[in-house]
């Protein structure tokens, strides 16, 4: 950004394809946090073009969340326009991830309040704390990941097969 | 056959008080269709200490450029003197007016605008922007710079500023997508003091919200195509309608009002013919708080205006 404000699409664009650019240099890199320091305000325009759809664009692919938001206030705009577009976006503050814009459908928020809370997730660790089944669990856990508010990896099970280990962004 | 001698000049008498944009309606109808008929001239008197509220400066700046364009002849009479283009004068309003604008008694010789520039709190002058071309971003930060000038010693000029200036950037924005016209935009705001109110109007003379997005609603099948105009213009506002098939655009009104409905702001829209009143309620804009008057005389263009209540 040239200046402390991000105002319209055009400036929205212009940042996007920087964010895209500096993220196609990178293609080991898994996770992407964008800085909001002396970020002063966004509008929903703005927030649309060089937010939203970047993180629909690597949504299941890349992990990308905001950092160094100092004032909720900004991520208001970002916020209603990342749920019309039904795109999560997670944002740290103070420390602690939360998801501003898209959210899970209620069947899913138990399973994405698990995964937020630790490093990575295992459905058989849910299934077991909430008291569903392994495959109800891995559900939940997969379209979470589809939806963007979980990255996903394979890992070695105890039984020798493949499990997926859900992590939160960032 | 007997033969019907047509008026060719129609007179548009703005009383003297405030005019908003009620009052400025109840006007605009009984001047005729000034735009609409076959009128060759038209006459814009104002009555000796009028005020006009500020979305009204902007739609009567819109009105004369519109006539201009139509090539008819357009005098502006200020009954009270130089004594009632004073204020006008301060806005920039006469530095936006055409040329060809006929005044009397006389266009201010030097435009007080230039000289006080940003010098008022409670004043800011009138933003000019194309019609087609994507706005400058200085120009929200001047418009945003002044609100924060206008409520610099209340609590919460931080919320102010971030509102305000969101909504012109939606708004102003807005205009190069729909207007579809060559004719300039305006942006402007104003605190008035004694009713604790922010008001800020953006007007273009283009085609009207509506009729821009109706033909691109049909082309994808939108059902939001089938909704009457009142319908479709709250629909905007609460939720957001785009005329592409892209859930990243058609926010600006729907983020516009999610500020405004923080200040329980009531939203004047005025289209081509109609115009509509969407009041506050329940910390939302309800269906049934829209009040819609349609069939009104032609005045092209989207003319914006929220009223904020400051606390």
């Amino acid at each position: 950004m040239n200046d402390d404000n991000g105002w319209g699409r055009l400036q929205g664009r212009a940042v996007q394809q920087q964010i895209v650019s500096f993220i196609e240099d990178r293609p080991a890199q898994q996770v992407f946090k964008l800085s909001m320091e002396g970020v002063k305000q966004i509008d929903a325009s703005f927030s649309s073009e060089a937010i939203v759809a970047v993180l629909r664009r690597y949504r299941g692919t890349k992990g990308i969340c905001l950092v160094d938001v100092t004032d909720r206030d900004i991520l208001f705009d970002l916020d209603l326009a990342a749920a019309r577009a039904e795109v999560p976006v997670p944002v740290w503050i103070d420390g602690s991830i939360e998801i501003v814009g898209g959210q899970p459908s209620p069947g899913n928020r138990e399973a994405l309040q698990f995964a937020l809370e630790r490093h990575q997730a295992k459905a058989a660790e849910f299934a077991e704390k909430a008291g569903f089944s392994i495959a109800n669990a891995s559900t939940k856990f997969k379209q979470l990941w589809e939806q963007g508010f979980l990255m996903r990896s394979e890992s070695v099970a105890d039984s020798g097969g493949v499990e997926f280990v859900y992590q939160r962004i960032g | 056959m007997a033969t019907v001698l047509r008026p060719s000049e129609c007179t548009l008498l703005l009383p003297k008080g405030w005019i908003n944009p009620r009052k400025f309606e109840d006007a605009f109808e009984r001047c005729g269709d000034a735009l609409g008929a076959s009128f060759t001239t038209v006459v814009v008197r104002i009555a000796a200490g009028t005020k006009m509220t500020i979305d009204v400066i902007l739609r009567v700046l819109s009105f004369c450029n519109q006539v201009v364009a139509m090539t008819k002849r357009i005098l502006l009479v200020f009954e009270g003197g130089h004594e009632d283009t004073g204020y006008l004068d301060r806005m920039g309003f006469f530095e936006h007016l055409p040329r060809s604008v006929e005044v009397s008694p006389a266009r201010p010789l030097f435009s007080r605008a230039a000289l006080h520039r940003g010098g008022n709190a409670t004043l800011v002058e009138i933003e000019r922007f194309s019609g087609t071309v994507a706005a400058e971003m200085s120009l929200i930060a001047r418009l945003g710079a002044a609100v924060q000038h206008s409520c610099a010693t209340r609590g919460d000029v931080a919320q102010i500023y971030s509102s305000v200036s969101t909504i012109f950037s939606e708004l102003i924005n807005n205009v190069a997508e729909h207007s579809k016209s060559p004719l300039d935009g305006y942006a402007a705001l104003q605190r008035y003091q004694r009713g604790n109110e922010v008001r800020i109007a953006v007007s273009d003379s283009g085609i009207g919200i509506i009729e821009s997005l109706r033909p691109a609603l049909a082309a994808k099948a939108d059902p939001a195509a089938n909704f009457n105009d009142v319908d479709l213009l709250v629909e905007m506002f609460r939720k957001g309608i785009s005329r592409l098939d892209n859930q990243d655009r058609g926010n600006g009104l729907m983020v516009s009002a999610a500020h405004a409905i923080q200040f329980q702001a009531e939203l004047d829209i005025r289209l081509p013919r109609q115009r509509t009143l969407l009041k506050p309620a329940n910390d939302q804009y309800p269906q049934n708080m829209a009040y819609s008057t349609a069939g009104l005389p032609l005045l092209w263009g989207t003319h914006l205006s929220f009223a904020l209540k400051l606390a």
